[in-house]
This record gives structure tokens, C-alpha cells and sequence, in this order.
């Protein structure tokens, strides 16, 4: 449990006002293959700034190598990504990026950083390598440090930490940055519910208060319904759909699932308690 | 030294020359090893210092065969040696600890080689093999002292950048921090650690001077700097320790080095679990 309420604080975002009309991803007719197998296929894409973007499908469908490809992580593909209007092989500003992967809070807990030495390294990759952090290289750091409740331990070993803890620490490392795009995937393993459950609230902050434009890989069909404006269903082919009130859940993702897929959603579970939330999902994986 | 000494000489022997270069060029391989050694562990390579270091008598044999500074053809075996073994590790040729496993053995044959096409082993190579601290001149602490600015400043301007590829290369990269070139830097600075600490602690024990002080660090350090500050503690109190019993009392200071940066390691270690 956080045990705290997220401060509202002012991160520096350039702006808190969401630009609904700038294109923040464009993906046009994307192929993926690996070991002559095709992950992705035809992926025409686009999320503006401020979307809060929830990326759902099967394992195995496709969601890492989509965000590995947003993040130019992929050697063999066709088709054209453009962040921020650049096309990606020309695009140099990735401190406006921000990524926390899937397995990040399972590394070596013997390791020899603090959490403020930790987060504090979220700000390399911007200016030349091995340039002097400055004044407000720290200031960031403490700000985001108690944006997100972590100034009481942000001298303990990242290694001590509970799972929740830690979790909360990769965030960190990822706002240090000011990110305007926040690629997460799925970094919830390891975490029980309550500690899900602020980590959902605090990105429904950092989206309507700060702006910023976050895609979250996530299994968790009903947040990602309850709470974001879109969603993607990535199982090779990609759908996508603004998240408006005459969406229809199940058919959108039987798109990706298959037809055997039943999800049992109403639009009131959302003002449930989302910790006690019981969502039926049936059929399911094809 | 003759064995008259005592521990209340030590004014005395600070006005020669040769402890003033042994005590300098001491110093430089402590910090070196200490923070070198430090990445080293936590990069799960430790195996690489001991590999190189084995890899560079093949360079020491070549060069007093031919009758060249031993440490030049130290430092060019010793360099090849690292981008070979990370190449291999790269292109997926074999594991890291396959391909050091080659180069030890390839490094060590050819001393083996050139020792036999020279008649057998003398007084010279044995002091390459396990160090020889008070026999530093003047051209040693040079090379000791270059090669030493060069690692010590490419960790302190690169240290956080280092820190972070260690802790997570993939997210690094995603990052935009160069992690290739860090990579390839910092084995390149693997090699010029161990071909500094040659005439320190010899070839054998290196790998010893590397790993133990950070081993150590890792029991109390909480924080990256407080573990690198510890390691250099206990890595310059070994070196120096060696350095005044071989100077009073003529023991080999490589060994002292090694019983006393373990003794502290058992120490340290013993002192974490009553805690």
C-alpha cells in the first residue's frame, strides 16, 4: 500500500493541456517477422497526445514486439513509424520517451544502488554522454522522489524494497525524464492488488493532470476499459478503438481474441472498488 | 632491504626514491583495481580480469624475447585480447567465460613458446609473474601513472553511465546511452588495469587485487558511492600493507597484498553477520 496521496506536483511537464491533435505515434503498414514467422502484420496505428492508450491481446500476440518497435528496438520490419511527426530512423529526442519494461523490478536485490542513485540515472540519455548532472538534474529527481512517495527511502537499497516499492521506483526513473510518451509494459508482477490499484490511479494522474500520452501493456481487461481512452488489441493484426460509451468490449475484442471469447462487462463495474472488482473472463486465450 | 628495519623507519624510507615510486605507483593500481574490480563483479565478470591477466604473459614472454618494454607488448595482448573476447561474447560465438577460457590458454602457451625458444624462465619474468613493487623506476611509474589517469578518468566522467548499462544494458540502450561504446571502453580499461598492476601484484594475483576489495565494499555499501569508496579503502590499505612489510621485512608483497585484502574481506564479512 502507498499509504500516502499522490502529491499533486507540478512535473514539468511543456504542457498540461492535452493537445488532442498532435499526432504523438503514427504507425503506417508495419510488418514484423522473427525467425521467418510474422508477429505483426499491416499495423496502420495512431495515438495523439494525451491518449491513455491500454494495449490488451493474447500472449504472444504481439504487445512487447509493438512497443519494441516504437522504441526503434527492431532490426527487421517494413513500414514507417513517425514519433512526434519524425520518422524513427531519423528521431533523436528519446528523452521524451519514457519506457519501463515488463520484468524491471526483477533484478540482482544484492545490487549496490540507492533509490535515489537509481532514479537519478533515468536522467542520462539526454545531452552528451558523461556530462556533470546539474542543479536541475536534482531538483527533478527530489521532485518526482516525492511526487511519488519515495523521499522517506530514498536512501535505502533498491534491492530491500517490497515488489510494490520497487515498482513504484522504476516510475520514477521513467518521470525523471518529463516524458511526453510513457511506454509501459505491464510492470505489475510481483505486486498484490492495492498496490495495482495506486499504481492505476497514479497514471490516470500523470495522464489528465500532466498530459502525458501513456500506452500500458496490460491484461487487466476491465482498467483498461474503466479507465483509459483507448484501446489496442494487438494478436498480429492490430485493432483499435476510442474507448466511447457505445463500444461494445466483447465484440471489439473477440477482433483479437478470437470468436470464442466471452468478457462479461458493464459500464457501472467502474464505480466499483476496483481492488474487489471480481471480472468474469470466459473462453478466452484462443 | 635488509632485514634490520623496523615499522619506525618509515620517515626514512620515504626520503628514497624507489619507495616514493613504489608507494605512487601503488596507489594508482589500488584505485584502479578497486573500482575496475567493482563493475567487474557486479557485471558477473570477474573471470575476465584472471582471463586477460593470464592472456597478457603471452605479451610479457614476446616482449623481453624481442627486447621490448614488456608492458607495451602486455598492453597490445592484453587490448587484443579484451575485443576478442567480447566480440566472440557479441556475435554469439561462445560465452564469455568459453572465450576467456580460449585466450588464457592461448595467452599462456605462447609464453610457454617463447620461454622455451629463449632457453628457459629468468629472474626477470618471474618479477612479471608475481610482481615486484620496489623495483618500479622511473619509466614504470610513468607508464603506471598514464595508464592509470586513462582508467580513472574514464570512470569519472563516465561513472553514472557505466552504472547504469551494469545494472540494466537493455534499458540503457533504450535510453539513448551508448552502451556498446561504454561496453567496449570499459573492456579496454580491464586490459590496462591488469597490465598497470603487473609490476604491483604480477599476472598470478591480480585477478585477487581486482575482485577482493569490491567483494568486501559489497558487505557495507549501501549506495553505489559508499560501496566505490569502501572498495577503494580496502584496496589501497592491502596495497600499502604490502608495500611496508616487503620494504622491512622482505616479504613478497603480492602475497601480503592478497592475505590482507582477504583478511579484511573475512573481517567485514564476520562483522555483516553479528550485526
Amino acid at each position: 500500500m502507498m499509504g500516502h496521496e499522490l502529491a499533486e506536483i507540478n512535473l514539468g511537464q511543456q504542457s498540461v493541456h492535452k493537445e488532442t491533435s498532435k499526432e504523438v505515434i503514427s504507425i503506417e503498414n508495419l510488418n514484423v517477422f522473427r525467425n521467418g514467422t510474422q508477429i505483426l502484420k499491416d499495423v496502420d496505428l495512431r495515438i495523439n497526445s494525451g491518449d491513455y492508450v491500454g494495449i490488451v491481446g493474447p500472449n504472444g500476440g504481439g504487445k512487447t514486439t509493438l512497443l519494441m518497435a516504437l522504441l526503434g528496438n527492431l532490426a527487421r520490419k517494413s513500414g514507417t513509424i513517425k514519433l512526434f511527426g519524425t520518422d524513427i530512423q531519423k528521431f533523436t529526442d528519446w528523452h521524451r520517451i519514457a519506457y519501463v519494461s515488463q520484468d524491471a523490478i526483477n533484478f540482482d536485490n544484492s545490487f549496490p544502488v540507492t533509490v535515489r542513485e537509481l532514479v537519478s540515472l533515468g536522467r542520462l540519455g539526454r545531452g552528451r554522454p558523461g556530462r556533470r548532472f546539474k542543479k536541475e538534474d536534482w531538483d527533478k529527481v527530489e521532485e518526482v522522489l516525492e511526487f511519488m512517495g519515495l523521499t522517506g527511502m530514498a536512501r535505502k537499497r533498491v534491492g530491500q524494497l517490497s515488489g510494490g516499492q520497487k515498482q513504484r521506483v522504476f516510475i520514477a526513473k521513467a518521470l525523471v525524464r518529463s516524458p511526453e510518451l510513457l511506454l509501459l509494459d505491464e510492470p505489475v508482477a510481483g505486486v498484490d492488488a492495492q498496490n495495482q490499484e495506486q499504481f492505476h490511479k497514479l497514471l490516470s494522474v500523470l495522464n489528465s493532470q500532466k498530459g502525458t500520452t501513456i500506452l500500458l501493456v496490460s491484461h487487466d481487461l476491465a482498467v483498461v476499459f474503466c479507465r483509459m481512452s483507448k484501446v489496442v488489441c494487438v494478436n498480429r493484426d492490430v485493432h483499435s478503438s476510442e474507448l466511447t460509451p457505445d463500444l461494445d468490449p466483447e465484440s471489439f475484442l473477440r477482433q483479437g481474441y478470437g470468436e470464442h471469447f466471452h468478457f462479461v462487462f458493464h459500464k457501472h463495474d467502474c464505480e466499483a472498488d476496483f481492488s474487489k472488482q471480481e471480472v468474469t473472463i470466459n473462453g478466452g486465450l484462443k | 632491504m635488509s632485514h634490520e628495519l623496523t615499522i619506525w623507519d618509515l620517515p626514512r624510507l620515504l626520503g628514497y626514491q624507489f619507495f616514493q615510486f613504489a608507494l605512487i605507483g601503488g596507489v594508482i593500481v589500488a584505485l584502479s583495481c578497486a573500482l575496475v574490480g567493482l563493475f567487474l563483479i557486479l557485471r558477473k565478470e570477474a573471470m575476465l580480469g584472471d582471463g586477460v591477466a593470464h592472456t597478457s604473459f603471452g605479451g610479457i614472454a614476446i616482449g623481453l624475447y624481442l627486447g621490448i618494454y614488456p608492458l607495451l607488448t602486455a598492453l597490445i595482448v592484453s587490448v587484443v585480447a579484451v575485443l576478442a573476447i567480447s566480440y566472440m561474447k557479441r556475435k554469439g560465438v561462445a560465452h564469455s567465460d568459453s572465450s576467456i577460457a580460449v585466450f588464457l590458454a592461448l595467452g599462456f602457451s605462447t609464453g610457454l613458446i617463447v620461454i622455451s625458444l629463449a632457453g628457459g624462465f629468468n629472474i626477470e619474468l618471474f618479477s612479471y609473474l608475481f610482481g615486484d613493487i620496489l623495483t618500479i623506476d622511473a619509466f614504470d611509474l610513468m607508464t603506471v601513472s598514464v595508464l592509470g589517469m586513462v582508467v580513472l578518468g574514464f570512470i569519472g566522467i563516465f561513472h553514472k553511465e557505466l552504472l547504469s548499462v551494469t545494472f540494466d544494458a537493455e534499458s540503457s540502450r533504450l535510453m539513448g546511452i551508448p552502451v556498446r561504446g561504454l561496453e567496449t571502453g570499459f573492456s579496454l580499461l580491464v586490459a590496462l588495469t591488469i597490465v598497470l598492476s603487473i609490476k604491483v601484484v604480477g599476472i598470478i594475483l591480480v585477478v585477487a587485487l581486482l575482485v577482493i576489495p569490491g567483494l568486501s565494499a559489497l558487505q557495507l555499501g549501501r549506495s553505489f558511492r559508499s560501496t566505490a569508496m569502501f572498495s577503494i579503502v580496502f584496496g589501497t590499505t592491502s596495497v600499502l600493507m604490502g608495500l611496508l612489510l616487503n620494504a622491512i621485512y622482505n616479504v613478497a608483497a603480492a602475497g601480503v597484498i592478497i592475505f590482507t585484502s582477504t583478511g579484511l574481506f573475512l573481517f567485514v564479512a564476520l562483522y555483516k553477520r553479528l550485526e
